[in-house]
């Protein structure tokens, strides 16, 4: 069921939050919108749940105008960041309780909890209350609340980052698996890019209320349409140089690095260095600017030490210093 | 180092004299009261008029418990849905509870009034005929009309508690179910109401404690009468003690009183506990 | 249009609750002719301010405002006074065993004893003290009255300052009672204002122990003074009404003061308003 959104538009007061987005997700397609806090990702998801009505705009879904239908006619499914479970039902009760409200025999109701709970492992759980479970077991639980029904989209707010850095590896890993086999249109808002960047088919970079970029990882991370776009994804940020002819653009790991003199490389001083154990993140200075470069684990840098460096020709980008978008060659 | 006595006792001090000695000894002076004359306690099975006082309290208290929850339920429900204003509506609300209980007791026995009260005034202007509506000087309308005051003035309490209580419910839960398909009703059914029972148990806990030992108004608006129509065991006490000066027996009910409050303190205290 | 219906139920019961004081007020301001006349007159009637003299000039009704006034200030400071060390030796200091909740449980409980059973020794015991029909012997209950009311409150409000910052203050030098007063107590002032006036209000309101601790003209409060002209043969509802509208000001211009905290007062600290 692919979902189409026109022009939506969304103010709080004199402040636009969402402005003229519009943006197609195809049916089965991992939708990621990406941006930092207050860039209109959460308000854009709401809108698309019916939680809140849009100022201007259409949302199309499986080609049903479902723009003025409240939330619960949407047949949208949606995971909290803070998992919403049902304080006071314990978990089965959680689970079942969409198809309650549509009134399904109990014994399909019962068959069915079951069936999803054996599919996110919750089986054991199924007796207690939410606040007995732990936050990735909560997590779960908001999921299995969310495909029981077999919605025609899904929505997720930043679900995984109430959980600790490790457990939110391992659920995004989950998530994919889960998407791929429901096949379910899913749009999943994050600030986070490197959940971006492995869970999305595309992503859709939001700042300011505005889509950025709408395009697949790939070509978000090599072909950025703006410096924005081009510093917010990619860890760490991408180097801006300011020429006088444009910005330039060079990611740290395209930055050469060589404790030797070489012909046609520049020269600089080390600034700082931080061993992350796989390889070292080196700060240079080249008197007016910091670059920031990645080198290999074993290379050992001093302070202040001479070093010299060069620009991989074929990794430049280049970005118009008034509209601060990518130049197209 | 250990210390004999925890440093905090020296602050604490004080006060537990101040309260000792004005809320301990006199409970025990009571006691004493009560036993001078044996036959106390047992007159208490056989008196006809604290029986009826005690049943009068008990319909006045349920009467107005419940209307009180379920108007103060509604009006919660309804000044919380609204956009704008709320501000505006829940101060008016709020000003029957927090007049003197005399006042707003003064001023309901002049809408009471049956040849010039503004209450039959108004009926009478619409066409009904007043010549039956006696409110608190007739025997039967006595109680219904004390406890319309209560209402009036004790549905703020109930609508600002339970205000709160909507209030912290956390929204996500309520979103869910809207995504989940749920209605209003559904939602309120589902989700709101029990999340909102401690909040409701408090409620009605308060309330009951203070409506068992109503006084106040009930004196001002009508002595206890028609008779003793609307003569609630506060009142019985009052005169047993004050009128016919027989502070043994007053002593006596009181500590009956005493129980039912303790019933509905000790419930209070294990919902305060259990938040 | 479920809109409008909402907003018209909401002003139904704005209505229903405003009414009868609007009514006291106009029985007040109303010439004697006027007040019992029918139809009942809700405006356009001539104001009078005779019955406010009457009440405060040659009535007493002055003489039991200044009573009241002086009773509920009285009252409310020394339960301040009392109370207040009592709240913070609670919330801050190690208690063996659970004694502190203990105490504070015992404390509130107090506050729970319906007056009518305290009444009678309090009568009795007051009048042997000769301190019937005066002032002290009134302050006196009502401090007892308002005091567990304010080691629950204030505890609470002390609860909320973290530890720290007291801590701080005595590692640079102050002593524990310093620490309280120059640096928690400006902390929680709101916490301590909105406990003053609760404190205010339930002294300044109460009827029960004025009515038969006071029986002497010189000695009754606010309430009191009206509730005698009530049980009067032949009533002076003008007067009777102007000493309640005067009764009630006070109580409704400190309750919009205290309004952020109404809840939390109300529901003993139960319920966080």
């Amino acid at each position: 069921m692919p979902l189409e959104l026109t022009g939506i538009t969304k103010k709080f007061g004199s402040r636009e939050a969402v402005s003229g987005v519009s943006l197609r997700a195809e049916d089965g397609e991992f939708v990621v919108l990406l941006g930092p806090s207050g860039c209109g990702k959460s308000t854009l998801l709401r809108i698309i749940a019916g939680l809140e009505i849009s100022d201007a705009g259409s949302i199309r879904l499986a080609g049903a105008d479902v723009t003025q239908r409240e939330a619960r006619d949407r047949d949208i499914a949606m995971v909290f960041q803070s998992y919403a479970l049902y304080p006071h039902m314990n978990i089965a009760q959680n689970i079942g309780y969409p198809l309650r409200v549509r009134k399904r025999p109990p014994a399909e109701i019962d068959a069915e909890v079951k069936n999803v709970a054996a599919r996110l492992g919750l089986t054991s759980l199924l007796a207690n209350l939410p606040r007995q479970l732990s936050g990735g077991e909560r997590q779960r639980v908001a999921l299995a609340r969310a495909i029981i029904r077999r919605p025609k989209a899904f929505l997720m707010d930043e679900p995984l980052s109430n959980l600790d850095a490790r457990l939110r590896v391992e659920m995004r890993a989950e998530l994919k698996h889960l998407q791929h086999e429901l096949r379910i249109v899913t749009i999943y808002v994050t600030h986070d890019q490197a959940e971006a960047m492995t869970l999305a088919h595309r992503i859709a970079v939001m700042r300011d209320g505005k889509i950025q970029q709408f395009d697949t990882p790939s070509n978000v991370y090599h072909r950025p349409a703006n410096t924005f776009v081009a510093q917010f994804v990619g860890s760490p940020s991408m180097n801006l140089i300011e020429k006088p002819d444009g910005i330039l653009g060079v990611r740290p790991e395209d930055v050469q690095l060589s404790q030797v003199e070489q012909p046609d490389w520049s020269p600089a001083r080390v600034y700082v260095t931080e061993e992350m154990g796989n390889e070292t993140i080196v700060i240079i200075s080249d008197g007016s600017t910091n670059i920031t470069a990645r080198a290999p684990a074993g290379m050992k840098l001093d302070f202040d030490a001479r070093i010299w460096y060069r620009f991989r020709p074929e990794k430049l980008h280049w970005f118009d210093p008034s509209t601060r978008s990518r130049r197209i060659e | 180092m250990k210390r004999r006595v925890p440093e905090g006792f020296w602050w604490v001090l004080p006060a537990l004299v101040v309260l000792v000695s004005l809320s301990i000894y006199p409970l025990i002076y009571s006691v004493k009261l009560s036993l001078s004359n044996p036959g106390n306690f047992s007159r208490l099975f056989s008196d006809r008029l604290f029986a009826a006082a005690g049943v009068q309290t008990i319909v006045l208290t349920a009467a107005a418990l419940t209307v009180e929850f379920l108007l103060g339920l509604a009006l919660a429900v309804l000044i919380d849905s609204l956009a704008r204003g709320r501000a505006f509506f829940r101060t008016g609300l709020l000003v029957p509870m927090l007049l003197p209980p005399v006042v707003a007791a003064v001023a309901w026995r002049l809408i009471y009034n049956p040849q010039f009260g503004m209450l039959n005034g108004m009926l009478r202007q619409i066409g009904f005929n007043t010549e039956w509506l006696t409110w608190t000087s007739g025997q039967n309308s006595a109680l219904a009309s004390v406890i319309l005051v209560d209402v009036w003035e004790w549905t703020p309490f109930l609508f600002l508690l339970l205000s709160a209580g909507l209030q912290a419910i956390p929204p996500e839960p309520l979103e869910a179910a809207r995504i989940d398909g749920a209605g209003a009703w559904r939602i309120f059914r589902d989700v709101t109401l029990p999340l909102l029972k401690p909040t409701i148990l408090l409620a009605l806990l308060l309330r009951a404690m203070d409506l068992v030992r109503i006084f106040d108004q009930i004196f001002i608006l009508t002595q206890g009468g028609p008779g003793t129509a609307t003569e609630t065991v506060s009142l019985y006490i009052y005169r047993t003690a004050f009128r016919f000066s027989n502070f043994g027996y007053a002593a006596a009910m009181s500590f009956v009183l005493l129980a039912a409050t303790m019933l509905f303190s000790r419930g209070l205290m294990r919902v305060m506990r259990s938040r | 249009m479920k809109t409008a219906l909402k907003y018209l139920a909401a002003s139904i019961a704005f209505i229903v609750a405003i009414a009868p004081v609007y009514w006291l007020i106009t029985i007040s301001l109303k010439r004697e002719v006027d007040q019992f006349a029918y139809p009942p007159q809700w405006a356009g009637f001539v104001v009078t301010l005779e019955h406010y003299k009457e009440a405060f000039g040659s009535s007493s009704f002055s003489a039991y405002f200044l009573n009241s006034v002086l009773l509920a200030g009285i009252s409310t400071s020394a339960a301040l006074l009392i109370g207040v060390p009592a709240a913070y030796g609670l919330a801050r200091f190690e208690w063996p065993a659970n004694w502190g909740d203990r105490i504070g449980d015992w404390i509130l409980s107090t506050r729970m004893l319906p007056p009518i059973v305290t009444i009678v020794p309090l009568f009795l015991m007051l009048r042997e003290a000769r301190l019937l029909n005066s002032l002290v012997g009134l302050s006196i209950v009502y401090t007892a009255f308002n005091l567990p009311f304010v080691v629950w409150m204030m505890r609470g409000f002390f609860d909320e300052v973290p530890r720290e910052i007291e801590e701080a203050a005595m590692l640079d030098g102050e002593s524990r009672v310093g620490a309280l007063l120059r640096i928690v107590l400006p902390l929680v002032k709101p916490g301590l204002a909105a406990t003053a006036v609760f404190c205010l209000v339930v002294a300044w309101n109460e009827f029960l122990f004025a009515l038969i601790l006071t029986q002497t003209e010189a000695a009754m409060t606010l309430p009191v003074g009206i509730a005698s002209r009530v049980t009067q043969y032949e009533i002076k509802w003008g007067a009777m009404s102007a000493a309640g509208v005067v009764a009630m000001l006070p109580v409704l211009v400190f309750a919009s003061a205290a309004q952020k905290y109404l809840v939390r007062g109300l529901s003993l600290g139960a319920v966080k308003g």
